[in-house]
């Protein structure tokens, strides 16, 4: 696709870290649009969500559109740490701010898609990233991704909190424009939504590019990338087959009990490493406050 | 001059000098001031200050007559408080009546033994109560699962063990390390009676007199409570949080993960023998009988000695799970650096000695030099706790430490260093490098024994050593070797260097070694080690005690 050297991909812990304490508010206004006895607080917490972000990146880089608009229009090439880092931030503040910074952020990454727009090479087809069949897509991807990480490598929802977190993440992509009624608010409607977007589906060289990028970064801090092998490794087992022969990638070893124990670890030890970075445990105990809080309440 | 202008003066807090004041540990000599009727806050004390030269032979003194200065002291605080009038006296001698009824209480329980100073060892050790994070208190195994589990609570091993080899990790693993610690909280007091039930089969309200369910401390995969048994000792009674053996042990089998990330902590280190010291010492330590049995070998040992307090274990409240012990009390470390320079002195006197005589005479190592294993009363009194760490010699294994100090040191034999060396399995046999250089490189090691005279201990020779230590580059270092028994005792001494740094200790470290090395034997040097002289020819037979090895 292009030349261009990419950037190396250390500081990818600390700048996410920076960007998650920084969106995990310290006196919120209220308890932004999930609260902190929803579902989504206890997903974005899990020890699976590294896993959940590689496989939604994965999944929304299939669609033709939406990755032609991140091909064209974004510097990840550059900078893609400080991409994942903002990306990370939007997801948090969205899920831990208070109502008016969800909404602020969700406005201005609406101003930002306004001015994506294009023509994808591959399919001939001109897309803009403001279009809410894109937004969907990319909505519905992180949704079925935190969904099966955390069935398979995390601490595994009932059906009945299944549902309940697909019905609230609609007003995430509320957020960014998509009308309420045509987003899934079941697993069993999320499904069929991704079954019918399928036929669209493709890995683009574009996708298969960046998609290789992100499963070896070069320049990953050592300690990192070897972590990462593992991360990468879940999340590719989480994939779809009908995904995973997209992408070409070989069929992964069953994921039996010992194997799912030591991406558990790995992903424990990425946590620890997280946990390490500056603010982080004084942002997980604020929210593990509120959760308490909430949870006794709810007794 | 008032303690609370005196305490500014010397860089303590107002309740630090409080503290000392009452506990016949303030370096300088005090009174109480006539009392006011605004209650314990305002108490005064005149404080004379005299020349640091006086202050320095004052605290040794009180070092060896604690007891009777605190007898003095407390017959004054007496008298301050007869004159009170008013709600104050009142609640004073209602709280005084209460004690008494309490310790009647225990006493006709038959514990005659303990009852008189149980209640308030129980009090102050809820007063030097750890900040913990009960708030966010863990409720059930599940949650301990999620904290300790995936790999966290191996980690946080690592990390003690690895505070005191500090230069051999990396920053970021450092940091990553000491916030894990940071980052458990304690169990619920339901959670801990529930582990205490399982363990005792009986909840801790049953099993004791008096159970504080609120921890005092925070302990190496569990949490410390204060308690009052049915026969009215004051102990601490260590209990382990839920579920961790089963976690750890699953971690520890992920050898793979653990030698990438130990590569990736202490880059400079032997990952395998640093692999296996962690399993071994993390396999130990979720068994807590062991740490009880090693505990009582030192608490026997040292029992009268005048400044080491080992609290004793009580055996029918220990088991897998729990540790009972006699209650401590006193200052925590980061109190410490507070305290004059002369008392950080006697203090560090006290744990270079406790170290020594530990190796040398009951061939024996008490581990962790960890600063959080410690508490300090005035005088160079320190208690030690937790013995989840300690490595016991045998006399083969001692011998060529032994010889090695010998020869450097004090017979200035430099091949027969070397050989010694070589004995011990330091140095290949076949070295082809000059026995100047060997000895150079090793003298570092020996800096403060190798001459007599009063020396302090500074962070920079603290990492010297460790620098040297982990030196690969070194010509040396392709033909030396830590053997697998003794790696232990080199982190050990590490630690300590660094920890009597950290102390800015001064002390004729020579001369109190000479006390100990058995093939010296020197008379006392230090007001301390005279002290030590009349124990140690007091206890007779029972010096051989210590060695009856598990």
């Amino acid at each position: 696709m292009t030349a261009e050297p990419y950037a190396a991909a250390s500081g990818l812990v600390e700048r996410s870290a920076a960007a998650y304490v920084s969106a995990v508010p310290d006196r919120p206004q209220d308890d932004g649009f999930f609260g902190p006895a929803s579902v989504t607080w206890r997903v974005a917490g899990d020890l699976s969500a590294p896993v959940a972000g590689l496989r939604s990146l994965l999944m929304q880089a299939l669609h033709p559109l939406a990755m032609a608009g991140v091909d064209q229009h974004s510097d990840w090439r550059l900078d893609p740490v400080g991409r994942l880092a903002a990306t990370s931030a939007y997801e948090a503040t969205v899920t831990y701010g208070d109502r008016a910074s969800a909404t602020r952020v969700g406005q201005r990454v609406r101003a930002i898609h306004t001015r994506v727009r294009g023509v994808d090479t591959v399919t001939g087809l001109p897309y803009e990233a403001g279009d809410p069949a894109l937004l969907l897509w990319v909505h519905a991807a992180l949704v079925d991704s935190a969904l099966a990480a955390s069935t398979l490598f995390g601490t595994p929802l009932t059906d009945a909190d299944a549902d309940a977190y697909v019905r609230e993440m609609t007003i995430a992509a509320e957020l960014l424009g998509v009308p309420h009624e045509i987003i899934p608010a079941s697993v069993a409607g999320l499904g069929r939504y991704i079954a019918d977007v399928r036929p669209a589906l493709r890995c683009t060289p574009a996708a298969a590019e960046s998609m290789g990028y992100l499963l070896d970064p070069p320049g990953l801090d050592s300690g990192i990338a070897e972590l990462w092998q593992d991360i990468r490794d879940a999340a590719i087992a989480t994939l779809p087959d009908w995904a995973r022969e997209m992408y070409g990638y070989p069929a992964p070893a069953p994921v039996t009990a010992k194997r799912r124990t030591e991406i558990r670890q790995a992903l424990g030890v990425l946590d620890a490493v997280f946990l390490g970075e500056p603010g982080v445990l004084e942002a997980r105990q604020r929210l593990a406050l509120r959760m308490r809080s909430a949870g006794s309440k709810a007794d | 001059m008032k303690l609370k202008e005196w305490a500014c003066g010397q860089g303590a807090s107002c309740r630090t000098a409080l503290n000392w004041f009452h506990a016949g540990a303030l370096p300088v000599p005090a009174r109480q001031g006539p009392a006011r009727p605004s209650g314990v806050e305002h108490l005064q004390a005149a404080v004379e200050l005299k020349s640091q030269a006086r202050k320095l032979a004052i605290v040794v003194v009180a070092g060896c007559v604690s007891i009777a200065a605190l007898t003095l002291l407390r017959g004054r605080r007496g008298d301050g408080w007869r004159g009170r009038r008013g709600d104050a006296g009142h609640r004073v001698h209602n709280l005084r009546v209460e004690r008494g009824m309490t310790a009647l209480r225990l006493v006709a329980r038959g514990g005659a033994r303990y009852a008189s100073n149980a209640p308030r060892l129980f009090a102050r050790a809820g007063e030097h109560r750890q900040q913990l994070r009960n708030d966010l208190a863990l409720q059930t195994a599940e949650d301990v699962a999620a904290t300790l589990g995936t790999m966290k609570g191996v980690l946080m091993k690592l990390g003690q063990m690895a505070s005191y080899v500090d230069d051999g990790l990396t920053p970021a693993a450092r940091r990553t390390l000491s916030r894990l610690q940071d980052s458990v909280p304690p169990m619920s007091p339901e959670l801990a009676a529930r582990v205490v039930t399982e363990e005792l089969g009986l909840p801790p309200e049953q099993a004791f007199a008096t159970w504080d369910p609120v921890p005092i401390a925070a302990a190496s995969i569990g949490q410390v409570h204060r308690a009052i048994t049915l026969d009215g000792r004051a102990v601490a009674v260590k209990v382990q949080y839920p579920g961790i053996a089963e976690t750890i042990e699953a971690d520890l089998g992920n050898v793979a993960l653990l030698r990438r990330m130990l590569k990736i902590t202490a880059p400079s280190q032997d990952v395998d023998a640093l692999l296996a010291e962690l399993r071994e010492r993390i396999t130990e330590e979720l068994d807590y009988r062991a740490e009880a049995r090693n505990q009582q070998v030192f608490a026997r040992y040292y029992r009268g000695h005048p400044t080491i307090h080992v609290p004793e274990i009580v055996e029918e409240l220990s088991t897998r799970r729990l540790v009972t012990s006699d209650l401590a009390d006193g200052a925590r470390f980061a109190e410490l650096a507070s305290w004059p320079q002369a008392e950080r002195d006697l203090a560090a006197e006290t744990i270079y000695r406790f170290v020594f005589r530990s190796l040398y005479e009951m061939h024996a190592f008490n581990g962790d030099p960890h600063p959080g294993n410690y508490l300090f009363g005035g005088g160079g009194r320190v208690t030690f706790l937790d013995f989840g760490l300690v490595k016991h010699f045998t006399d083969d294994e001692l011998r060529p430490l032994v010889e090695m100090v010998k020869h450097l040191c004090v017979e200035n034999d430099p091949s027969a260093f070397r050989q010694a060396m070589v004995d011990a399995g330091f140095l290949m046999p076949d070295t082809p490098l000059p026995t100047d250089m060997i000895v150079e490189h090793m003298a570092l090691f020996y800096d403060t024994v190798r001459e007599r005279g009063p020396r302090t201990m500074t962070r920079e020779y603290a990492s010297a050593v460790s620098r040297r230590f982990f030196d690969f580059r070194s010509p040396l270092a392709t033909y030396a070797a830590i053997p697998r028994s003794y790696v232990i005792l080199q982190r050990i001494n590490l630690g300590l260097f660094a920890l009597l740094a950290e102390l800015s200790a001064t002390a004729d470290w020579r001369c109190i070694a000479e006390e100990i090395w058995p093939f010296v034997q020197a008379p006392p040097c230090t007001p301390m080690g005279a002290a030590e002289a009349t124990w140690l020819a007091g206890r007779g037979d029972l010096a051989q005690a210590g060695r009856a090895v598990p």
